[in-house]
Parts: C-alpha cells; structure tokens; sequence
C-alpha cells in the first residue's frame, strides 16, 4: 500500500519521448531518468527562448547589471579609495566643483554631494536586484497559491478571492504605496514585502487561476482523489508543480513592477533606504538640478538604468511567454 | 431552352503554402442554365468550396488563380478587379456560408446587417421601407418579423440559418451559392431548411449552386450534379442519370456507399484508400490509385471531359456501362 | 441593459463601501493612535479638538468609531487638513480635483483613440520593419521609467525647443489681475467638454435609424451648432485668454500621460483586429460587397475593439498613477500633487482624503468602462 501511494503523489508532468530515448531510458535507475528528463527539459526550453531574439537582448541586459553588482565592492576593495569613492559617504576631494561633469577619474560625474554617480549606481544595482526578486518571490507565492486555492475549492473561497483581487487591482498601485508609506516607514525589505502581498493577491491570482482549473481537469487528479489524496496534498503536490512555468513567466513581471513602484517612491523621497536609483534623482530635484539639462549625469545614467533594468525582466518575459503559452508558439 | 448563366472554362486555381502549391482546382468547367439548381458534391479538401469561393473571388492573400474563366451572365469575373467585384458580389451572386452562425456579426442587429447590404447595393434607400423589405424576407425564409431587431446570438441554430439565408436574398441576386447551409444544423431542422430553399428556390426563380459532402441533402435538392474529387469535376449530369447511371467509377463509389432504409439489407461498400495530397496529385486520372478499374492509361493520361449524350459529362477512361 | 447598468452600479457601491472600510483599518492600524496623530496638531483650538473628538469618536470603543467615521465619510466630512490648515479635507479636494480630472480625462482618452487607431492601422498594412519598430518603441514607452519620461519631455520640449512652458497650470504674469480665479476657469473648461460630448453623443443616437444622405447631413449639422454653441459661449465670456492659458499648460503633461498608455492599446488593438480578421463575418463582410473601409471599421475593429475596453478598464488605475508621477514632475497643482506633498508633510488627514479621492474615481471610472463595453458587446448583457 505504502509504494502505490508514493506512486502517485509524484508530481505529474507530461513528456514526449522519442522511441531511442524510451529504449535508453529503460536501462537507467530512476534518479538518472529525472535527471535527464529534467536536463532535456531545459535544454529544449533554452533552445524555443533563445529563437526570440527579444528575449536574448533582456537576458543580455540583466547579466550586463549583474556584473555591475558584482564588480562593486570588488573595485571599492581594490580599485576605488572608498573615501572618494564611497556611494554614500564618500567626497571627492579631486574635484572642485560639485556636482562635476564626467571626467577621467569620475566616469559619470559626482553628485550634489561630491558622491560619484558611477559608484552609486553600481551599489544601487545590488538592491534593486535584491528588493525585485524578494517581491516576485512574495508575489508568485501567493498569487500561485490564491490561484489555486481558488480555482480548486471554488465557491465561496474563490468569489471571495476574486472579489478580493478585482478590488486590488482597480486601484492605483503606486497611490497606495504612497498611502502606505506617509502611514508606516518603509524600507526595502517592509515595501518588498508589501509590494508582494498587494500584487499576490490581485492580478497574478486571477491569471494563474484560469490555468489552475484546465489542471483541475485532468485525469490524474481524479486518480489522485479517487486514491485517497487530501486536498492540500493535491493542491501542493500536482496542481502547483504544473503552474510552475506560469508562475516563474509572472515573476518576471513582478520585478518589473516592483523596481519600477520602489523607484518612483524613492524619486518621491518616500523610503528609508540610503541609496538607490531613484534617490539620486530625488537627490538632484531637493538640490534643485532637476530640471537643468546642463547636469544630465545626475538624471540620465539613474533613469536609464531603471527604465533599462525593468524593460530586460519584461522582454525576458514576453519571451518566457512565448514557450509556456503553447498558443503563442510559432511552430 | 434557358440561357446559361454561369459558365466557367477550364478553371485552375493553387494556394501558395509553405510546404508549396497546393493545387485546389483543376482544369473545372461546367455551365449552369437559368433557375436550375446544381449540386457539388465530393470528400472534404476536394476543392468545392474553393471553387465556390473563386466565383465570387473571395480568395485569400495566398490563392492564386492559374488560368481559366468563369463568365457570368457573358461577364469574365476573372480578370476583374475588385472594386469591379464588389458590383457583382451580393447584388448578383450571393453567398450562404458554411457554419452560418458565425457569418454575422455578433455586434449588430440581424435587420441592420441585412439594411447594411440593401443599402450599399441599392444606395439611398428609405429606412423604413427597408426594414419592411426585412419584414417581409423574414416571412419568405419562415421566420417571424418580430425577432428582426434582435442580436445573433439571441437565435437558435436554426434561425439564424434562415436569417443568413433571408441575407443572401436580400439584393434579389441571379445566382445564390450555399456552402454546406445544413450540416452545423440536427436533421429535422435540417430537412425543413432544405426543402424550403427549394421551394424558394423554385418560387423565385433564382439559379442555386448546393455544396455539400452529404449526397442525401445533394439529391433532395438538385437538378443537375457535380461530382468533384482532388480538385477536379469529374462527372457532371441531371439528378436522374447520375443516380441511375454513373459513368465514373468514383460517383459508383459514393452511390453505393449510401445505406438506404428501405430494401434489403447490404454490406457497405467503401472506396478504399484516401483522397490524394494535393501538394502533389497522382499522375493522370487523380482517382487511378483507389480505383479498381484503372488500367495503365490511367496512371499515364489525365482523361478527357467529354459528353457522354444529353449533357451528362465524365472523365474517365474505363466508364461504367449501363 | 438598464438591468445591467443597475447592477453593476448595485456592485461597485458595495466594492466602494469595503473598500472606505479597508481605509479606514489602514487608519487604525497606523504605529502609534492616529486619533493623538489628529488631536496632535498645536494650531487646533480647544473648540475644534473638542468637535473632532466628537465627531470620529475618538474616545469611544472600536466598532463606534467605526462607524462615525463612515457616517462623517457620508456627510462628506473627511476632517481638517493639518498642512493647510484651517481648511477641511474636502475644500482642498474640491479645489485641486478639477484640474487632475481634466489631465486624467484628456489624457486616458487621447491614449486609447491614438493607440487604437494606431493599432488599426498597423494591423491592416502589415510590413516587416515597420512592425519591428513600432514594436520596440511600444515596448520602450511601456517599460520607460515615468519621472525621467516627463524630464526628458521637458528638456526637449521646453528647454530645447521653447515650444512649451517648464511647469505648473499658469502663467502667473497673465493672471495678474484676473477677475476670476484659475478654478473658475477650469470648471467651465471641464463642464463646456462635458455638454459637448454628451450633445454628439446624443446626435449620434438620435441619427443612428435614419437613411444615410439625411444621416450624414444631419451629423454635419449637429457637429457645426455644436462647435458655435461652444464658441457663442466662449468668446465673448471675457476669460477666454485664461483658458487657453491653462490649455496651453496641459499639453506637454497630455503628451507625456498619454505617450506612456497608447503603447500598450496599440499592441494590443494590433493583435486583436489580427485575429478578429480571421473571423467568418468578415469573409461575410467582403461578399457582402462592402467597401474596404466599412469592413475594416465597422466590422472588424468594431469586434476588435472589445478586448482592448477591457484593457482600457484596468489601464485606469495605471493612467491615475501615471497622473501622479506626471503632476509632481510638471508641478501641476492637482489631486495627485497634493496627495503626495501629503505624505511628505505626514499630513494624514490629508493623505486618507486623497486617498478616498482617489479610490473613488477609479471605482467610477471602472463603473463607467463597464457600462461602455456592455453597450458595445449585446453578449455581455446577460451575464
């Protein structure tokens, strides 16, 4: 009873293989058929992502800013004297007049503060990834599970879900941020957090619920029932599993969102962070540069990088989008 | 003897695929006399609705028309443009389409689409007396006028076959061709539909083209047949003669795989094999590898279409005697 | 439809009443009473603290002050603003609404006519490179980072080019010595563009059955009193010059809100009438023998349309996000400005009011989207 049981709460993925594979595949031990199976899987999927030139150009953009992050504190320990150089407390005494233009020694100039802007915008780059993952993470969690949740008890639970989510998401999002944040001090972590329950329980949950209930469908999860599987199990272990590709498409979206919401609250000088993207720019308008093209060094590098940053994760999306929405396939 | 009112000459026409050129409709000629109704009957994919579509050139961005003419009423429509098309389309020939559900428009009021076709054909027209022309074809087609100012999916299947049908009659044309108008529809709403068209039909004159897969719903409703297979008509004659005696193996085929209620129960005789791709068409007689008559001409030579006495017409090299 | 329209209405009431709920637990669950937040400000007399008191309930249990709240809400009262002091919330909201609901308007439908008629076009001439890029520039204007967008705008439009003033709603040199002040004004604007609308549309109606020379002529007509009716009231109104002062102001904010949306109703409208084109009524249509132009309006984008409404619903939360980042780039002194300046000066009366403003205008903007896609689409009215 205990082996049939194990059986069949693998999760159940399906897969097509060619008759060779098959006969190979018969010699191996389980754990190598995964293995290989789970190989075969990437190595398709890396092939239909890599045919969208798109979705190459915004992988190639978000490995550019992940050097960046990483080359940081290994040019501030070796390269950089960090008291010229330090993004936030650093003075750079090399130079007369601040905010500077872009010179030799400051690629892109020194701030209002004689900060220079290369360094901050290379610090900035780790928190940006940071705060954009931690509320994907968030958002993807609960959006998958409101998703299905709802889509697999219906009824009450899923108008309240729904009800819930249209609410959300027929409200202004950054408005509310703004809300939120003259009510309670926001840091990266607290507004990751809250970014991630806000868009978990509103859009995501409505898109990853359709999904969910073509799954609720299906042949093997009446098998699952019919052999006894609780409810939980049945949502953990086999409707979740196939929502991954869903799921990872919106985390995509996510980070989008959230780089782009923490932006314009730390533009707006709503946040307790010490440096971003977005505070440098609102450093440039409380030091009254913000309208004055002469000093583009301030404005231009930090909006570019994040209009740059958040356009890769939507394009590395869109193109997502086309290998785990079969009907956006090309062949 | 009724003047012809349609008659297309050796009619070819291929879509442009990117497997390559299928070739739809070959070599097709046929000629049909005023208020007669023909029947095309053959297998799905045998090029019946691309003729019927070529007639009104209603060709998709791939089709590409190879050579032939289809003159109506002594006009070429072949070479014309298509704002030279749109003078004919609807106003002189016109169309009910397969799964006719989905040719309206879900958005608008049956009345209006049908006032929208009378008014672009017949220009400034009286809103009022226009809505009474719509009463009065809902009445002709069997549906009643009350439902005129509803939404298409406000009908049943039925009605809106009829509505569909009371559209196509809206300009008073000289040819009406029906693609498939019964087979989305169960039986007995279909056999009502069908043998009201015929009395319309009848009533008004109006020359029909039935297509259709189903030879029962062909026979009901036809003075003369087509029998089209792989893109080429391969025999043509009155209901009668082609009932009775077939000439071409393939139209023997499809009599005899018809089971029939009355008489004494028999075996299906199926015609083996499957119809040809036409990306690439067996050599001479499309019909010669699921024939069991062909002979070696037949692999060799594409057989002539010649008259066989009193207009009924085959293609074959060993016809059926009797 | 009225059945439809009752409904709806029926549900967004209910949707506005948990959401002033939900604003009202966010009040309480702020760190700290925010009751001593409201009593804390020193300029309040003892008169004053002793009303607010009373009228939230202050000292009352949970469930009382709940329900005060919401009865004030009701009333319309949304207590006194500590920045600007002594006026209440709501005198400052009736003062700076106006002009974001202007912005918001303009901008949210010059966004989807353009990005719709954009998309049409797009999608009837189809064209390798020209697809490619628009494409990417749709992209790049939905992805852009707004702040620096509404920058860029500026150092190009105005500093560069000197086409547009730098910022705000007015020029303080024109209006020196006006007779009326800039709300006057902009009230008339909004009303004028409003009886306007409202007048086409009913001539559009009440045109719709007629045969189409009596038609077209009547429409023609329609239009031509309307625009006289427009400048009969305009011209000799004395503040003409006010107006299109504050006209003149709104463009580049315009520009900038709706470059941002159309990219995305663009792409979208695109694919739509791409797969709408597939339908069987448009094969219909063209054997119908209608013209190139009829099918491709009346028939194809007419369905095509219906997905892009549903879009537009949601776009609106987006375009009065947009509204705020746009009004503190070009410092135009609307409701998202205020909110904002708010939440800097921890002004929280303010900032719920604003808040409440805000949820209140998106609920109805949804209320209104709906409405018109179940006017479009007869299927809907059932549901």
């Amino acid at each position: 009873m205990e082996e049939k049981t194990k059986v069949i709460t693998k999760p159940k993925v399906e897969v097509i293989l060619e008759e060779e594979e098959r006969k190979r595949l018969k010699e191996m031990p389980l754990w190598r058929v995964r293995l290989y199976l789970t190989w075969r899987e990437i190595r398709n999927n890396w092939r239909l992502f890599s045919e969208n030139k798109i979705g190459l150009v915004g992988l190639g953009i978000i490995i550019f800013y992940a050097i960046m992050a990483i080359a940081h504190p290994i040019l501030m320990k070796w390269v950089w004297d960090p008291n010229i150089y330090d993004p936030i407390v650093g003075y750079s005494y090399d130079e007369v007049l601040q905010p500077a233009p872009p010179s030799f020694r400051h690629l892109l100039g020194t701030d209002p503060l004689g900060r220079d802007v290369l360094s901050q915008l290379m610090y900035s780059t780790r928190s940006e990834f940071a705060l954009g993952i931690l509320a994907a993470i968030i958002t993807v969690t609960i959006g998958t599970t409101v998703g299905a949740v709802a889509a697999y008890f219906g009824g009450i639970i899923d108008t309240l879900l729904m009800r819930l989510a249209d609410l959300i998401i027929m409200l202004p999002f950054v408005t509310i941020l703004i809300v939120l944040s003259a009510l309670f001090k926001m840091n990266l972590i607290i507004l990751a957090i809250v970014i991630g329950i806000l868009s978990g329980f509103g859009g995501t949950g409505i898109v990853i619920k359709s999904q969910a209930l073509t799954i609720k469908v299906r042949a093997y999860i009446e098998a699952a029932k019919v052999s006894g599987g609780s409810n939980w199990h049945i949502i953990f272990r086999h409707i979740i599993p196939n929502l991954m590709p869903l799921s990872f498409l919106y985390m995509m979206f996510s980070v989008t969102s959230a780089i782009f919401s923490e932006a314009v609250l730390s533009f707006f000088g709503l946040l307790n962070i010490r440096m971003s993207w977005g505070l440098m720019i609102h450093t440039a308008q409380t030091a009254g540069y913000l309208l004055n093209p002469k000093t583009w060094w301030l404005i231009v590098p930090a909006g570019l990088s994040i209009t740059l940053l958040c356009s890769a994760f939507y394009l590395v999306g869109r193109a997502l989008d086309e290998i785990v929405n079969p009907r956006l396939r090309k062949r | 003897m009724a003047e012809s009112i349609l008659k297309i000459e050796n009619f070819t026409m291929h879509y442009m695929t990117k497997a390559g050129e299928v070739s739809a409709v070959d070599n097709v000629s046929l000629e049909i006399r005023k208020g007669e109704s023909l029947g095309l009957v053959g297998e799905s994919g045998c090029g019946k609705t691309s003729l019927a579509i070529s007639i009104m050139k209603l060709l998709p961005e791939n089709a590409v028309i190879k050579g032939g003419h289809i003159y109506f009423d002594g006009t070429d429509l072949v070479p014309l443009s298509e704002d030279e098309m749109r003078r004919f389309r609807w106003r002189r020939i016109s169309m009910i389409f397969q799964a006719a559900m989905n040719s309206l428009n879900p958005v608008y009021r049956v009345s209006d689409q049908i006032i929208e076709a009378m008014e672009t054909h017949f220009g400034n027209i009286d809103y009022s007396e226009a809505r009474e022309k719509v009463a009065n074809l809902f009445r002709l087609v069997g549906l009643d006028p009350k439902f005129m100012d509803q939404y298409p999916h406000e009908y049943s299947g039925g009605m809106r076959q009829r509505a569909v049908i009371a559209m196509a009659l809206a300009c008073e044309p000289d040819l009406i061709i029906a693609d498939e108008p019964t087979t989305a529809l169960d039986v007995i709403v279909q056999d009502n539909i069908l043998r009201e068209l015929k009395a319309l039909q009848e009533k008004l004159g109006t020359t029909m083209i039935y297509i259709s897969h189903d030879i029962a719903v062909i026979a009901e409703v036809s003075h003369r047949i087509g029998i089209m297979y792989a893109g080429k008509l391969v025999e043509l004659a009155d209901a009668e003669e082609i009932f009775h005696h077939p000439i071409h193996p393939y139209t023997a085929g499809l009599m005899s795989a018809f089971p029939s209620i009355i008489g004494p129960k028999r075996e299906l005789v199926t015609i083996p094999g499957e119809p040809p791709d036409l990306l690439n068409p067996p050599s001479g007689c499309r019909f010669h590898p699921r024939c069991q008559y062909a002979t070696e001409i037949c692999r060799e030579k594409e057989p002539e279409f010649k008259d066989y006495g009193s207009g009924h017409m085959a293609s074959c090299w060993n016809p059926l005697e009797g | 439809m009225l059945r439809y329209v009752l409904r709806r209405l029926g549900q967004i009431v209910i949707t506005l009443f948990v959401f002033l709920t939900l604003v009202y637990f966010l009040l309480e669950a702020q760190p700290g009473d925010y009751a001593q937040t409201f009593l804390s400000n020193p300029k309040l007399t003892k008169e004053q603290r002793e009303a607010l008191k009373a009228q939230f309930g202050l000292d009352r249990p949970l469930w009382e002050r709940y329900l005060r709240y919401m009865g004030s809400l009701l009333k319309g009262n949304l207590g006194i603003s500590f920045e600007h002091y002594p006026r209440s919330v709501v005198s400052v909201i009736a003062e700076r609404a106006p002009r974001t609901i202007l912005l918001f308007l303009t901008a949210q439908i010059l966004s989807f006519l353009l990005g719709f008629s954009a998309g049409k076009v797009l999608a009837w001439r189809r064209g390798q490179a020209f697809e490619y890029v628009l494409t990417i520039g749709g992209v790049t204007l939905y992805t852009v980072f707004t702040p620096w967008f509404g920058l860029m705008m500026i150092w190009i439009f105005a500093y560069i080019l000197h086409l547009f003033p730098v910022g705000k709603f007015v020029t303080p040199t024109l209006w020196r010595g006006a007779p009326v002040d800039a709300n006057y004004v902009f009230i008339r604007i909004l009303l004028s563009a409003f009886v306007a609308s409202l007048a086409l549309f009913l001539v559009l109606l009440a045109t719709r059955r007629l045969n189409l020379a009596l038609r077209r002529g009547l429409r023609g007509a329609g239009v031509l009193i309307i625009l006289a009716g427009l400048l009969a009231y305009w011209l000799p109104s004395g503040i003409t010059r006010y107006a299109l002062d504050i006209l003149y102001h709104l463009i580049l904010p315009v520009m900038t809100l709706t470059l941002i949306n159309f990219a995305g109703m663009m792409l979208l409208t695109r694919n739509s009438m791409l797969e709408t084109m597939r339908e069987d009524f448009v094969m219909a249509a063209r054997a119908k023998g209608l013209p190139e132009g009829v099918i491709r309006d009346k028939h194809v984008a007419r369905n095509a349309m219906l997905p892009v409404i549903t879009s537009f619903i949601f776009s609106i939360a987006f375009v009065l996000d947009g509204g705020v980042i746009t009004e503190t780039v070009f410092s135009w002194p609307g409701m998202g400005l205020t909110l904002l300046e708010a939440a800097v000066a921890q002004d929280i009366p303010m900032v719920m009011g604003g808040l409440v403003f805000t949820g209140t205008l998106a609920l109805l903007g949804h209320l209104v989207a709906d409405i018109t896609y179940a006017y479009l689409d007869p299927r809907i009215r059932y549901t």
